[in-house]
């Protein structure tokens, strides 16, 4: 892994911690670059980071030991700025990126959408919120292992017993053992499609319903179903999805207000590519990124 | 010992067991067993045998370990898919991966930690959310309400935020820390969001980072809880503390304070150089019972398989068990500063790592190595994949690519990590009732778990002292297990005088993989010597392969077309299904049982790889893999 070679990912744990400094450099900074003051806000600090890490306050050393390494840092983090430590730092870098975006994020997360921006668009997108068709029913399973030549042969006799002997009939020494259950109870098609294959979830939906059919495939081997009830899928009314639609609604208003965000950005730089020689000439570019 | 196939008979035409003569042959072979063992696992024994069940009828699937670009270091490989998305392929939805190719699962995932490396972060955006302590201040206001009218506003209003941050302006009424809103809030707040009980389980959890002199230690923390308890803490660091015993400490401090509960499971003992099933603790001193009673508590699970390598059993450890060595990674520590030295495997590795508890609960008198097994991917890229023909690797700069496994992924002297070793594992299956936070965390607790290196096999294994070859064939085997024995993950006591444990054992292929090849039990004790001793048992296996004088089972052949990437399913059975007894059991020695089930061989990653960008992959590139699962164990203890 390029991960544990990579010695930027020994300062991985020191970028956390600037991270940290970061937040907190508004207590350090624009004061007289000579001086270092811990503010008692930077004390209580101190003291709530480490009571949420250990579930207890520091004690007095401990608080004096905190306090004697913030200085520390903050002295070497100020001298690692003065000295441009943190230009092409890749760590730092990402970093300070990653922060733009948290920041871009909250922007996104601070609008709330109205009944009718929700309304509007489950409209726009009803399929995505459509609720599932369901399937309440039995299966008898064959193991084409066991049944090999004559698995066709047996399906079709097991199939005619069975419909001689109905829909309520006890099918639970039939057929071959089987590991998942023998009787679903309203199903999801998606759930019906993870225990059993697409393939089964399809056929699942074209069965006559009140009656023994198949024999249908599935990964598995071949089956003999009795669909007992189908309930066919519905676009919902807001009430029954409003979080559904909301975490929608957000998701896209996110993307969109992040890319809005990052063109704002942009906007505010000319942006000239020098291509290395070969057929492309260098372009001057302004406002949008280069994609 | 014959193939479980045999076992069962097809009752068909004539024989018919319908309800006329229902009475005599038909319902689940219940006549064999007790009716009040029944009644605990059925509520009532009425007309249908479905009804009422309490005990857990089907696995759930999922990952308890991905990273997105909120993990630094997936960051620095340029990962930018954050947890939305992440939860959002889970889900089964295709997205955009960060190299910009489209991804999507087979199909859903059930369940999903987001884990990424726990640090905090403070950002001044209280502001958006108008906190009173801040609302104050008239900058604040103004910017609160450029926020909240969003679009150009908001961005400037941010904008002008960043930069009085940046010029040190920033309004006194932000500078007091208490109000920096926490990543990991904003992160639980994710979380939350895409919890869907029913549906979909998205687990709040982090990854704790222990990476001592380069030794992974590293733990993923698991919370049973929602947003209202898990917000009371920050996530534990190794930036706090490297030594496991303090993350424990965290983890009781965080159950007393929110009366919540949680776990942490470890993984890449095989990055650890010996330290992580080791005999002593994190400074080297011997174990004593305390710790040993601590690990156990908080942590029941162990990650056995996952991209940086498949962690079950070592050829060096484990040199008769011819499918041991999967997916190895075995040649130095995590940041490859400390090769890999002989004698520090058998601390390394799970099935020695159960080995070593046995002998640790005699010296300590509790184990604390008695854990179950799940597997997970500790992907970096935000996208949960484990499947060979569709695997985006270990972080963003090896997604797909026709170069990623000719390509060295790590070098550190001599020692070099190719592209290929990476490994499409793993996944967690949890014998849950029913897909919520309470309920799948409640069964790994219990350890009733298994793990696959990406196929969702159905694996059913239970330990008794009376099962017979009948329970193999009815039709509600889990009635059977519950009712005459324990889950993977229990244990056995008091054995009845001269009876040996009886285990019932099933398996079923993944409904759109590869058939299964055999399927094993592994055993481990402590002999009389207290010595520690191992031996894996082909128990059924599919076609009519014979057992040889050794007990081994033939290899079940190979239908791999490497060269286009394809197989059949002409080999091997969908289907294994057997009761089996140890043959060498001895009531005054600790044991431990678990399942291994061996799919038919199928094409490696690399073998897709190399059809789907034409190229040629080196020699020494394995091209084609037996996948597999492994259950938790079932202990027995004599005397107890």
């Amino acid at each position: 892994m390029k991960l544990v070679r990579e010695p930027l990912v020994h300062f991985l744990l020191l970028g956390a911690g600037l991270f940290v400094v970061a937040g907190l450099m508004s207590t350090g900074s624009g004061a007289d670059p000579g001086k270092i003051v811990v503010t008692t806000g930077q004390i209580e600090y101190l003291a709530a980071g480490y009571e949420r890490a250990h579930q207890r306050p520091p004690s007095s050393d401990e608080l004096d030991a905190l306090i004697r390494d913030w200085i520390r840092e903050e002295a070497y983090y100020r001298e690692a700025l003065a000295l441009g430590l943190d230009r092409d730092d890749a760590i730092i870098r990402q970093r300070l990126r990653q922060k733009m975006e948290f920041i871009s994020d909250d922007v996104a997360a601070a609008a709330e959408p109205t009944d009718d921006d929700l309304q509007r668009y489950l409209d726009a997108h009803a399929d995505a919120f459509r609720l599932e068709r369901r399937f309440t029913f039995r299966q008898v399973y064959l193991n084409p292992e066991r049944h090999r030549d004559a698995l066709a042969r047996d399906a079709t006799a097991l199939l005619a017993e069975l419909r001689k002997s109905g829909v309520t009939a006890d099918v639970t020494g039939l057929g071959d053992a089987f590991l998942l259950e023998h009787e679903f109870d309203a199903l999801s098609g998606s759930e019906v499609a993870k225990l059993f294959g697409e393939q089964f979830a399809a056929a699942l939906a074209t069965l006559d319903t009140g009656r023994w059919e198949g024999p249908v495939e599935s990964g598995y081997g071949v089956h003999l179903v009795l669909v007992r009830e189908r309930t066919d899928g519905r676009i919902p009314a807001l009430g029954e999805v409003r979080d559904t639609v909301r975490r929608e609604w957000a998701n896209v208003r996110r993307i969109e207000s992040n890319e809005a965000f990052a063109q704002q950005i942009l906007r505010r730089y000319a942006v000239t590519i020098e291509r290395p020689s070969e057929a492309a000439p260098s372009v001057a570019m302004s406002g949008d990124a280069p994609r | 010992m014959r193939p479980a196939v045999m076992l069962v008979t097809l009752v068909l035409g004539g024989a018919l067991a319908l309800p006329a003569d229902a009475a005599d042959s038909a319902p689940t072979d219940l006549g064999t067993l007790d009716k009040d063992a029944v009644a605990r696992v059925v509520k009532t024994p009425g007309y249908s045998p479905y009804a009422g069940r309490k005990f857990p009828t089907r696995p759930f699937f999922g990952d308890t370990h991905l990273h997105t670009a909120l993990s630094l270091d997936a960051r620095a490989f340029g990962n930018t898919l954050g947890p939305e998305e992440a939860y959002r392929f889970a889900r089964g939805e295709e997205v955009v991966s960060a190299t910009g190719q489209p991804a999507k699962l087979s199909r859903p995932l059930d369940f999903l930690v987001v884990a990424d490396h726990s640090e905090a972060l403070g950002t001044m955006v209280e502001v958006a959310r108008g906190n009173p302590a801040v609302m104050n201040d008239p900058n604040c206001k103004r910017w609160h309400d450029m926020m909240k009218e969003g679009g150009e506003t908001g961005v400037r209003a941010a904008i002008e935020i960043i930069q009085s941050l940046g010029q040190g302006k920033l309004p006194k009424a932000l500078m007091d820390a208490k109000l920096g809103r926490s990543i990991w809030q904003s992160y639980t707040a994710i979380g939350e969001k895409y919890n869907e009980p029913g549906r979909f389980t998205a687990f709040l959890g982090y990854e704790w980072t222990s990476n001592n002199k380069g030794n992974n230690l590293h733990r993923v923390v698991i919370f049973r809880d929602d947003k209202r308890k898990t917000d009371q803490i920050m996530p534990f660091s190794s930036l706090d503390s490297e030594n496991p015993a303090d993350l424990w400490k965290f983890l009781q401090g965080y159950e007393e304070k929110t009366r919540g509960s949680v776990m942490a499971i470890a993984h890449n003992g095989n990055l650890s150089n010996g330290r992580m099933f080791a005999l002593v603790d994190f400074f080297a001193n011997p174990l004593t019972r305390q710790y040993a009673e601590t690990r156990a508590k908080w942590e029941p699970l162990y990650e056995v398989t996952q991209i940086k390598g498949d962690g079950e059993a070592h050829k060096f450890l484990s040199p008769n068990d011819e499918f041991a060595g999967y997916e190895i990674w075995d040649k130095a520590n995590l940041d490859m500063s400390e090769l890999k030295k002989p004698d520090m495997l058998q601390y390394e590795y799970a099935r020695q790592g159960l080995k070593i508890g046995l002998k640790l609960e005699k010296e300590l008198g509790t184990n604390p190595y008695k854990f179950g097994m799940i597997g997970s991917t500790d992907s970096h890229t935000s996208l949960s994949t484990a499947e060979e023909d569709n695997f985006f690797g270990k972080h963003s700069g090896v997604e797909p690519s026709a170069t990623r496994a000719a390509h060295p992924a790590a070098k550190f002297g001599d020692a070099v990590i190719m592209g290929w070793e990476m490994a499409a594992s793993g996944y967690a299956a949890v014998w849950a009732t029913e897909n919520t936070r309470e309920s799948l965390w409640d069964a790994m607790k219990r350890k009733e778990t298994y793990a696959t290196t990406g196929p969702r096999m159905v694996v059913r294994f239970f330990g008794g002292w009376d099962f017979d070859a009948k329970d193999a064939e009815t039709r509600s085997l889990a009635v059977a297990g519950y009712t005459k024995g324990v889950p993977m993950g229990g244990d056995l006591k008091q054995a009845p005088a001269g009876k040996a444990p009886t285990f019932l054992v099933a398996a079923l292929k993944d409904p759109i993989g590869a058939n299964l090849d055999r399927v094993q039990v592994v055993k481990g004790w402590m002999d009389a010597k207290g010595d520690l001793q191992e031996k894996a048992y082909d128990v059924a296996w599919s076609g009519d392969r014979k057992a040889g004088a050794d007990g081994k089972v033939p290899a079940v052949g190979n239908t791999v077309d490497v060269a286009a990437a394809t197989w059949t399913n002409t080999i091997g059975a969908p289907e294994l299904i057997t009761v089996w007894k140890d043959p060498d059991f001895d009531a005054a020695l600790k044991a431990f049982y678990y399942v291994r089930v061996i799919e038919i061989p199928t094409p490696r990653w690399t073998a897709y790889d190399a059809v789907r960008f034409g190229t040629k992959m080196p020699p020494e590139v394995s091209m084609v893999t037996q996948e597999r699962a492994y259950t938790s164990p079932i202990w027995y203890t004599p005397g107890t």
